[in-house]
């Protein structure tokens, strides 16, 4: 009876300790696609995420602005991910279709990211986030903080506060 | 006085806060008691309340909040340590330092009571005790320190020691009181005296309870945010009781109703309430204006009294912020120029200090700023003579204005009065901006003013700024809000009338709206959204009179639904720098409506070149000012610059170099369905040939009922501006003259006389083959237009005689015979209806007809009065020619019968 107590015993804290530091060290991240790309931003940075709201357009915006949305009585502009880092030339020809919102952002003033699905919450171990690559192919990478390599795909780790910045000259009308 | 009010609020605000701090800093404290940063805060805090009250003589006040402060000196230092007792005593200080405070609060006294004085006391001997046992645990340095200390803290100490035989201890605290009870006498005295030797803890408890919570009850400190946010919320919760009552009528459950009543009303009152913590007293800006005041009168070497009513006038906060400045530059202007200096002040048997009265009230939702100063008035007659100096208006409008409207010319750009400019102001900038900003706001500004005896500013603005009422109007789907205080009316076209009443002016329209020239401003356009022409063809045109700054246009939208009240939010800062709108404002079906910008659409539109905004103030001013045109530029090589006026061009279109076709000899152009000849400048005037283009631009007249146009290479630019045309250098056939526009030479076109270059039969009309050429006489100041009339008279088979001005006119009418007179109205020397009066003395036959750059109905009287038979634009060939031929044959007809 004591022998495999004896066994066990000092092992479970062992396991339990190192179990506690792999959780520690990982990174949970809300996930969404565009087209063929898979997209992350930290759990901490997204406010909620909303299925496809009412959007009203807003003409001479910049263009990746794809209108406002209420969202509980408050008005956020809209941005369209794929407009936003340079996706367009993929996602062609789907103008019709509902985009799901991704709020985030601060909370004065949050923003929605349009994205096509959404995905699940990851929790990726730290060690497995890499720096950007010089070039992802059709991102504009300043957008794009880390990125992190699955096993069957490249999750790409969006820097939301390029996403929200609004870069003079491109929010004035023509 | 007033300031001194001013810094008492300021203190015991500022006291509040720090001290609701403080009972959290000495729990925090109590629980780490080395925390020299949270010693240091709470010691800072102590100190100033004893700063402050010291300068306001508060001696209560200043006695706990010393004996506080010095025990506090001894944690700081580290010769005590915090221990319960300490945190006990220094507690009860706060304690009472609060109901002192809210005592000179409520009544601007410090409370006489004797508990206080019992306190002092008490602090006073537990600061006494603990410096007793620093100086009994370690001997001698303490001793010293402690005296010293005692020193340090000052008169202040010594004043609260007096009377207390205790303080004798000490020698040099006893030194000090001697000093000090020389030099004052102390009202406490007494009372101190009588409860000095009696413990008072039993009554320490009773006094300051009620007040300290009486102290946090009133004034909450709430992030801003936190406040818009709750407002969000409730306008939500409206959107959803009215789907809710919607619900509820369907359902016709008489209990459900009942229960969506009750919430109604709840919901209703909950969001006043909500509305209400946005609004702050307007003395928020008005407790500024002292200090201003003070100063501004200072520089002008004036004396100068402000009286301030009304401060407790609530609006809301974001109001608050905005009218400041706006404020502030008319009590400016007040003191500037209103208010004389005393020496005259006193000839004029006035005080010789001026009144300066700022005064807030509420009337009929709105707010009323009034600032009333007892001046030397604006005299209207002045304000006349300056406007038409700087050329704001035309001394026949002065005439006629009346003094009210003469008062208002002060908020005409680019006026000031003053007559040096100061420092303070009188560059002519302000009150034109004030009025504007004030109109932002969604406010009017007006103003009485006696010669003499003052004058008064009232300004009106809503009460807040988070909800208006606007028009809803839609375009593309998409609805859009109009805010109300710019509409002036709607006016709908049916489709025959869309074609007919508006006209095209280059690339801009109008409608004659009741005689007045309206420019039209396509919302589609605004918004850079397509034409729709097909709905147009069907429905007609829909227009919004808009009031952009004084300035009247009209919004074509696609339709026009309802008046609403809206909440105004703002846009997202992606968004905030399109100007053509102002926010946004969720409808009752919960999407979001875009409130549109009217400066900001007007604006927009000017700077885009196709300027109709521009372009009308060119045609409506033209009863004004002669010789102000709107020029289009164009260029045929990058070198070379034209100039032409845009009245005179129908159209102007694109058209690929492959779409050119030569028939007989001539390029023509298949262009909506006919074909329409093309002239290259270069064949008929020197200039350099048009580079080979894949693209041309078309400048397409419409003239004798053809079509005719231009090849360019480049529209350039459309303006307004004063045409000073040099003749010499450059004067050839077809070309009028030159003048510098935008630093490049430019050509004027003489587009008639190119016209009849290049196609001599193209003015000839049939019905005109005079065996003799009719004589007519041309009275026309301006270079640039005589030529033009010439120009196109001389092709028409007229002999034209020129005159420059009225009196030269007359001196040839005199001396030749003549059979028809054209005279500009506006010119130097004798002007056009002097110079009809003086014709009419001799000859009662002869026609006259007046040119003018557009025809204003105002005029007209005027001349037919002085006997002119026509009037004409200047730049309507067509119809001048229509005139001047119907009036001759007229004449004909008469001699012949």
């Amino acid at each position: 009876m004591t022998k495999p107590a004896d066994k066990n015993l000092p092992s479970m804290p062992e396991k339990a300790q190192v179990k506690d530091l792999r959780v520690n060290e990982q990174r949970q991240f809300v996930t969404f696609y565009f087209g063929r790309h898979f997209f992350g931003l930290p759990i901490d940075e997204v406010i909620e995420i909303n299925k496809a709201l009412d959007i009203t357009p807003v003409p001479l915006a910049p263009g990746y602005v794809s209108g406002v949305i209420n969202l509980r009585g408050q008005i956020l502009t809209a941005i369209n991910l794929a407009e936003r880092i340079g996706l367009v030339s993929q996602w062609e020809g789907n103008g019709e279709v509902r985009l799901n919102n991704v709020i985030m952002g601060n909370r004065e003033e949050p923003v929605s990211l349009l994205v096509e699905k959404i995905g699940d919450v990851m929790s990726i171990p730290v060690e497995k986030i890499e720096s950007v690559p010089d070039m992802i192919q059709g991102i504009d990478t300043k957008y794009v903080s880390q990125v992190c390599k699955l096993k069957d795909q490249l999750l790409i780790i969006l820097n939301s506060q390029a996403l929200e910045e609004a870069s003079a000259g491109t929010s004035g009308a023509n | 006085m007033g300031m001194e009010d001013d810094i008492l609020k300021d203190f015991l605000a500022e006291s509040k806060e720090n001290l609701e701090l403080l009972d959290q800093q000495f729990v925090e404290l109590e629980q780490e008691p080395d925390n020299e940063e949270l010693i240091k805060s709470i010691f800072r805090t102590i100190h100033t309340i004893k700063g402050t009250s010291g300068f306001f003589g508060f001696t209560t006040l200043e006695g706990i909040a010393h004996f506080a402060e010095d025990i506090l000196s001894k944690l700081r230092d580290g010769v005590v340590q915090v221990n319960e007792e300490i945190t006990t005593i220094l507690l009860q200080s706060v304690d009472y330092i609060k109901a002192i405070l809210a005592e000179l609060e409520s009544s601007g006294q410090e409370p006489v009571d004797t508990e206080y004085l019992d306190f002092i006391v008490e602090l006073r001997n537990f600061s006494e005790k603990i410096a007793k046992n620093i100086s009994e645990a370690s001997e001698g340095p303490s001793d010293q320190e402690t005296a010293e200390e005692k020193k340090e803290a000052g008169p202040e100490k010594a004043k609260k020691e007096e009377g207390e035989p205790e303080a004798e201890q000490e020698p040099d605290a006893a030194k000090e009181e001697a000093k000090h009870t020389k030099q004052e006498t102390t009202p406490a005295k007494p009372p101190e005296n009588k409860k000095a030797d009696k413990p008072a803890p039993k009554q320490k408890k009773k006094v300051p309870q009620p007040p300290s919570a009486h102290l946090t009850e009133t004034h909450v400190r709430i992030d801003v945010h936190l406040l818009d946010q709750l407002m969000t919320l409730a306008g939500e919760l409206v959107l959803s009781r009215n789907r809710m009552t919607q619900l509820a009528s369907k359902l016709n459950d008489p209990d459900f109703v009942t229960a969506n009543q009750r919430m109604s009303l709840v919901v209703t009152e909950l969001q006043e309430q909500i509305m209400k913590t946005r609004m702050q007293p307007i003395g928020n800006v008005f407790n500024k204006f002292p200090r201003i005041v003070r100063d501004l009168a200072k520089t002008a070497e004036k004396k100068v009294q402000l009286k301030i009513v009304g401060a407790e006038t609530e609006l809301d906060r974001s109001i608050i912020e905005s009218i400041k400045d706006p404020l502030t530059h008319m009590v400016r202007n007040s003191i500037d120029h209103g208010i004389e200096p005393p020496d005259i002040r006193v000839q004029k048997e006035k005080p010789p200090v001026g009144s300066l009265t700022m005064k807030a009230y509420h009337e009929g939702g709105q707010v009323i700023i009034e600032i009333t100063d007892d001046g030397a008035g604006i005299d209207p007659d002045k304000l006349r003579t300056k406007a038409v100096e700087k050329g704001i208006i035309t001394d026949e409008q002065a005439r006629t204005l009346s003094n009210r409207e003469a008062l208002m010319l002060i908020f005409q750009p680019g006026f000031s009065t003053a007559e040096k400019v100061t420092n303070i102001s009188g560059r002519g900038v302000g009150m034109d901006v004030v009025k504007t900003n004030i109109e932002k706001l969604g406010g009017t500004v007006e103003l009485e003013s006696e010669v003499g005896t003052g004058t008064t500013v009232k300004i009106k603005i809503p009460l807040t700024l988070a909800i208006i009422p606007a028009l809803i109007v839609t375009t593309a789907g998409q609805r859009y809000a109009i805010p109300q205080v710019n509409l002036v009316e709607l006016v709908h076209l049916n489709p025959q009338a869309a074609r007919s009443d508006v006209q095209i002016i280059g690339n801009s329209e109008f409608y004659r709206l009741r005689g007045e020239i309206l420019p039209l401003i396509r919302l589609r356009k605004a918004l850079a959204i397509p034409e729709d022409d097909q709905s147009e063809e069907d429905t007609g045109i829909n227009i919004v009179v808009l009031n952009a700054g004084g300035r009247l246009f009209g919004l074509v939208v696609d339709a026009i639904s309802d008046s609403e009240e809206i909440v105004v939010k703002p846009l997202g800062s992606h968004l905030k720098n399109i100007p053509v709108f102002a926010g946004t404002t969720l409808m009752g079906d919960g999407r979001v409506a875009l409130i549109l910008d009217i400066v900001g659409i007007t604006s927009a539109i000017s700077s885009s070149g196709e300027d109709s905004m521009k372009q009308a103030s060119s045609v409506t001013g033209a009863g004004m000012e002669d010789e102000h045109q709107f020029l289009l530029l164009c260029s045929v090589d990058p070198q070379e610059f034209f100039a032409l006026p845009l009245a005179l061009v129908n159209r102007l279109d694109k058209i690929k170099a492959s779409d050119l076709e030569y028939v007989g000899g001539k390029e023509v152009i298949q262009y909506r369905g006919h074909s329409m000849p093309v002239i290259r400048l270069e064949n008929y005037l020197s200039v350099s040939p048009l580079p080979d283009q894949e693209e041309y631009h078309l400048i397409v007249f419409h003239m004798n009922n053809k079509d005719i146009a231009f090849l360019v290479s480049q529209i350039e630019d459309s303006l307004d501006l004063a045409i000073d045309v040099e003749e010499g250098i450059f004067k050839q056939e077809g070309i009028i003259g030159s003048a510098i526009i935008k630093n490049r030479t430019t050509l004027f076109l003489d587009v008639y006389q190119i016209i009849n270059m290049h196609d001599p039969e193209f003015f000839v009309t049939e019905e005109l083959h005079a065996e003799e050429p009719a004589r007519i006489l041309l009275a026309e100041d301006s270079t640039f237009y005589r030529n033009m009339l010439t120009s196109y008279l001389t092709a028409a088979g007229y002999e034209v005689i020129e005159a420059e001005d009225g009196l030269k006119a007359w001196q040839i009418f005199q001396s030749e015979p003549v059979d028809l007179v054209i005279t500009d109205i506006e010119m130097p020397h004798m002007d056009g209806l002097e110079l009809t009066r003086k014709i009419r003395s001799q000859n009662n036959d002869i026609p006259i007809i007046a040119v003018t750059s557009l025809s204003g109905e105002e005029n007209r009287q005027k001349g037919a009065e002085a006997g002119i038979s026509d009037y004409q634009a200047k730049l309507d060939r067509d119809q001048v020619l229509q005139a001047v031929s119907t009036l001759l044959n007229k004449r004909t007809l008469e001699d012949a019968a």
